[in-house]
Order: structure tokens, then C-alpha cells, then sequence
């Protein structure tokens, strides 16, 4: 009788014992998280699946994919699907030898041998919609990263500002640097204001990129001003030992897209011919 | 999986243009964006430099690396010259003996993702690769 | 293969159109000084949009140009430096601190007249 034969035979009995060496396990530990009863369903379940999967004579089936589906969707933990194959696997070979009484060492290498062959496709297969499932999420991640990273604002003409978010690694402060450089070309922009207000901790590494990126801004013919440093990064800045000096910086936003305007020869009128009432407005502000 | 796409010998001057845009067209076809298009014509113009400064003869190949996910094209420059006595100092920026901006060695290696040099008095190897984005 | 270089009132313009190899870098830059001697330019603009390489021994003979030139009491500015090839020099390690640019022609030109006016 093939193994696979015996397993299917004795598949009450393997259930049980598989049942309550799963709960015995303390795979539960995940119970934390998932509700006792989601637990057993899913435990009966995947022995169903497997025990599905061993009748069927081409692996692989419509049961085992929605399974899988299933508890990739739910994001069930993957070390569940482990454990539980494993168990699934000591449990058989357990039943098979006690029922085969004068087992040698041949047949007992040769039970190994048969039940591997049966688990690790059903194994491998779950463990591969894990994986797929990541890789789509990481690169759809990846993905929208990119789209979030870096865009050139035209402000006016000769002014554009670029506002930074997120963590800036290698592989993004590069992307930025092309972002700037191909908008300033083509925006022909005079002065480009780099907003770090959104870069939660600028180290060395961010800082170098950052001057790379206003060095290369220069050597087009564009000038660009640091804006958005908040005190905790001006003070990691100069603990750091970084030197900023070469190009200017502004606290924020507002103050930076003053001195551009400065740097481009432009000024902001008000179009309100009453300019009194802007000065009153303006006082009964700073007084409040 | 590498496939040779082409060997360009440096004899003379005008070679380290003919390497450069070889690597250039290379690089287009693996489908290199245009910023990495000019990274890459810029280290072989280095390589190709430091061969013909210092080793008169010499020739630059190009190799296709198929791998998952990226593609990548690997330049090696090979030379019989004389070899560089302290490799770990013309790793350094700002290091020259030619007059030049000792830029070289050290810009290359930041220009392409990987770098290797093996330099012993029988001739110097220095090979790179640079790898497409994802 | 001579790089021609364009005499307008007071300035000198060039536009660099071919494929910089050391000989023709060195050859332009022999006659851009004599042009200077010759014309008594005070300024000078030089176009780079149609380079696409710059390495660092180019990098250096047009950096050399700009001292050599304001030694004559000449300005020099470069304009239309592409994104990839200003990357390209940064991450070589190639800032050209000392030399002044422009996004184009025109702005070059406006430069020029800025850093003539404060001598």
C-alpha cells in the first residue's frame, strides 16, 4: 500500500492527533491577536486542504488555491503554515511506523522519504503565495514611493520649490537629485527652495545628499535655498559637524520664498490701493 | 547568465571617446535612463584614460549580465602596463600623479555599483558594473 | 576638428558642439586665450548643451580655462550644463567651485554684465 494510500486511511486518526498537537503547540501564541474560534476553523481547514490535496491525484488544486488566497488575505502569519506542515509531517510518519510494527531502518528512511515528497509540494506552494503577495506589495510600494518623492512646484517664474517627505535613503536622494535637476531645466528655473520640513532626522548621509544636490543645482546656473529646518535639525546639523554654509537657509518656507524673491529682482505688491489697511491688519495681527 | 557584447582596444587618444560612446550605446540598449547613461560614458572615459595615460596599450570590454530583477553591463579594463603600486592610495580623492583632478579611481567606483581593481606589475584589471533600476 | 569661437562687442561666445576628446579640449583651449589676447574680450560664454560627457581630465581643462582667462581680465561663465553631466561631475567629486554658471545664453549673458559691474 503507497503511503499516500496509508495516510488517507487513517486520515481520522491523523486528523486528531495532528488537531491536538497543533493546539498543544502553542502556535496559539498568535492567539493574542486572532480569535480562539477563527483559530480552529482555520485549523480544520488546512488539515481538510492537505487531506484534499493527498486524494487529489494532480497536487495542486482549486481547494488549495483558495486556501491559500484566503489566508494571504486574511495576512495569517506564515509561521503558522509552517508549524502546522511540520507537525502535519512528524504526525505522519509517527502514524505509518506504528502501524507498520516491523519497521527497519530502510522503510522508516523510506516513510521519510515518501511523506516529504507528499508535504513539501503542498508546503512550498502556500509558502509561494506568501511570497508572491509580498513581492506585489513591495513594489507596489515602491511604486507609490516614488510617485510621493519628489515633486518640482513651479511657484512663479525663476521660483520653484520641491518639498521633501519621508526618509531619504541612497537610491531616493538620487532620484530627487534627477527630479531637480531635469525641472529646473526644463521650468528654467533661477531658484529652486528645497523644503525639509517633512525629513524626519537629517545625519550626515542626508546632509551629503542635500549639498550634492545644491552643488549640482550650481554647476547648472540655478541657485538653491534650504528652507524647513526645524531647531532639532539645526541643532543634529552643527553636532554633526556639517558644514551648510556654502548655500543659504531659511527656517521656513515663507521666509526662503522671500529671499528668492530678493535673489530674482521681484517684489510682492499689494493690490489693495488702501495700503493703511493692510499696516492695521498687519499690527492687529502682532498684537494678537 | 553573461554574454561579451564588444571589446574596444585603447591605442590612442581619440579611442577614449570611441570606448565612451561604444558604452553609451550599450547602455541605451539595456535600457539604462539617461542619467546613468552619462554615469557610465563617464567611467569609461576615467578607465580608458588611465589606460592610455599609463599604460600606453590596453582594451575595454563589455559584457551583458542577465540576472533577476535588474540587467547589468559590466566594463572591464584590462591593461599590461606597469601596474599601480599602491592601489589603496589612488583609491583616495584628490590623489593624482598626472596632473589631472584625482578624481578618477575613487569617482568611478562612486559612478557604478560595483568595483573591483587588481593591479600586480604584469598589468592592471579594473572591472564594474552597473546594474538598471528597477 | 576646430571649435569655433564668436566675437559679440565686449564678449567672446562659444558653442561647444562636438564630442570633447583631450586633443581638441586642449586645442580650444590654446585658442580661446589667443582670442582673448587678441580681441580683448572681458567676457566669455561658454555653451554646453550639447556636451554629454564631461570626465574629470575635460572637467579640469575648462576649469583651467576660467583661471587662465581671469588672469587676461577675462569673466568666464558656462551655460546649459545638462542635469546628467552636472550629476555626473558631483558624484565624481568634481564641484567647479570657482566657476560661475548660467542656465542659458541669455541668462550667461546677464551674468556676465552683473560680475563686470562689480569690479
Amino acid at each position: 500500500m503507497s503511503m499516500k494510500a496509508q495516510l488517507i486511511n487513517n486520515k481520522q486518526e491523523i486528523l486528531e492527533q495532528w488537531l491536538e498537537e497543533v493546539e498543544n503547540k502553542e502556535l496559539m501564541h498568535y492567539s493574542k491577536t486572532i480569535s480562539e474560534d477563527l483559530i480552529g476553523r482555520t485549523n480544520n481547514e488546512l488539515i481538510d486542504t492537505i487531506f484534499i490535496a493527498l486524494e487529489n491525484e494532480t497536487g495542486a488544486n482549486d481547494e488549495l488555491q483558495q486556501f491559500a488566497e484566503k489566508i494571504v488575505n486574511l495576512g495569517w502569519p506564515i509561521g503558522y503554515i509552517t508549524e502546522g506542515m511540520q507537525v502535519f509531517r512528524s504526525v505522519s510518519i509517527k502514524t505509518i511506523l506504528e502501524k507498520n510494527s516491523d519497521a527497519n531502518k530502510d522503510y522508516f528512511l523510506n516513510v521519510m522519504d515518501e511523506v516529504n515528497q507528499i508535504v513539501d509540494p503542498i508546503k512550498t506552494y502556500l509558502i509561494n503565495q506568501y511570497s508572491t503577495n509580498w513581492d506585489n506589495i513591495v513594489s507596489l510600494q515602491k511604486l507609490a514611493l516614488e510617485e510621493l518623492s519628489a515633486p518640482l512646484i513651479p511657484v512663479m517664474d525663476d521660483i520653484t520649490v520641491m518639498p521633501l517627505v519621508g526618509t531619504i535613503d541612497t537610491d531616493r536622494a538620487k532620484l530627487i537629485m534627477e527630479n531637480l535637476l531635469s525641472g529646473i531645466v526644463k521650468h528654467r528655473t533661477d531658484v529652486v527652495l528645497i523644503d525639509i520640513t517633512g525629513v524626519p532626522v537629517v545625519d550626515t548621509m542626508v546632509a551629503h545628499h542635500i549639498i550634492q544636490a545644491a552643488e549640482a543645482v550650481r554647476l547648472l546656473g540655478a541657485t538653491c535655498i534650504l528652507v524647513g529646518i526645524r531647531p532639532e535639525i539645526a541643532q543634529t546639523i552643527v553636532n554633526l559637524g556639517i558644514d551648510l554654509s556654502n548655500f543659504p537657509t531659511k527656517s521656513s518656507l515663507s521666509k526662503g520664498f522671500q529671499t528668492a524673491l530678493q535673489m530674482t529682482d521681484k517684489h510682492i505688491i499689494s493690490s489693495n490701493k488702501d495700503g493703511q489697511n493692510l499696516e492695521q491688519i498687519m499690527e492687529a495681527i502682532e498684537k494678537e | 547568465m553573461n554574454e561579451t557584447l564588444s571589446s574596444v582596444p585603447i591605442r590612442k587618444e581619440w579611442d577614449i571617446v570611441g570606448a565612451r560612446q561604444t558604452g553609451r550605446n550599450w547602455a541605451k540598449d539595456l535600457g539604462f535612463g539617461s542619467v546613468d547613461q552619462a554615469r557610465i560614458a563617464t567611467a569609461i572615459s576615467e578607465l580608458a584614460r588611465n589606460i592610455y595615460l599609463y599604460a600606453k596599450v590596453g582594451e575595454i570590454n563589455f559584457e551583458r549580465l542577465d540576472s533577476v530583477p535588474s540587467i547589468g553591463l559590466k566594463i572591464t579594463a584590462r591593461d599590461q602596463g606597469p601596474g599601480i603600486k599602491e592601489v589603496s592610495k589612488v583609491m583616495k580623492d584628490g590623489y593624482s600623479t598626472s596632473g589631472g583632478l584625482g578624481a578618477g579611481l575613487p569617482g568611478v567606483k562612486r559612478l557604478m555599483d560595483e568595483f573591483d581593481i587588481e593591479s600586480t606589475d604584469a598589468g592592471t584589471v579594473v572591472t564594474v558594473i552597473k546594474w538598471t533600476r528597477i | 576638428m576646430r571649435i569655433p569661437i564668436l566675437k559679440l562687442h565686449d564678449y567672446l561666445l562659444v558653442s561647444i558642439q562636438v564630442e570633447l576628446d583631450d586633443q581638441s579640449a586642449m586645442e580650444f583651449q590654446e585658442d580661446l586665450l589667443k582670442k582673448i589676447h587678441n580681441s580683448g574680450a572681458t567676457g566669455v560664454v561658454i555653451d554646453l548643451t550639447s556636451v554629454e560627457v564631461i570626465d574629470s581630465f575635460i572637467a579640469k581643462v575648462l576649469g583651467d580655462v576660467v583661471s587662465m582667462a581671469d588672469l587676461m581680465g577675462a569673466k568666464v561663465v558656462f551655460t546649459g550644463v545638462q542635469p546628467a553631466v552636472s550629476m555626473t561631475l558631483i558624484e565624481l567629486g568634481i564641484y567647479l567651485k570657482e566657476v560661475p554658471t548660467a542656465l542659458d545664453l541669455e541668462q550667461g549673458l546677464i551674468k556676465l554684465r552683473q560680475e563686470l559691474e562689480e569690479k
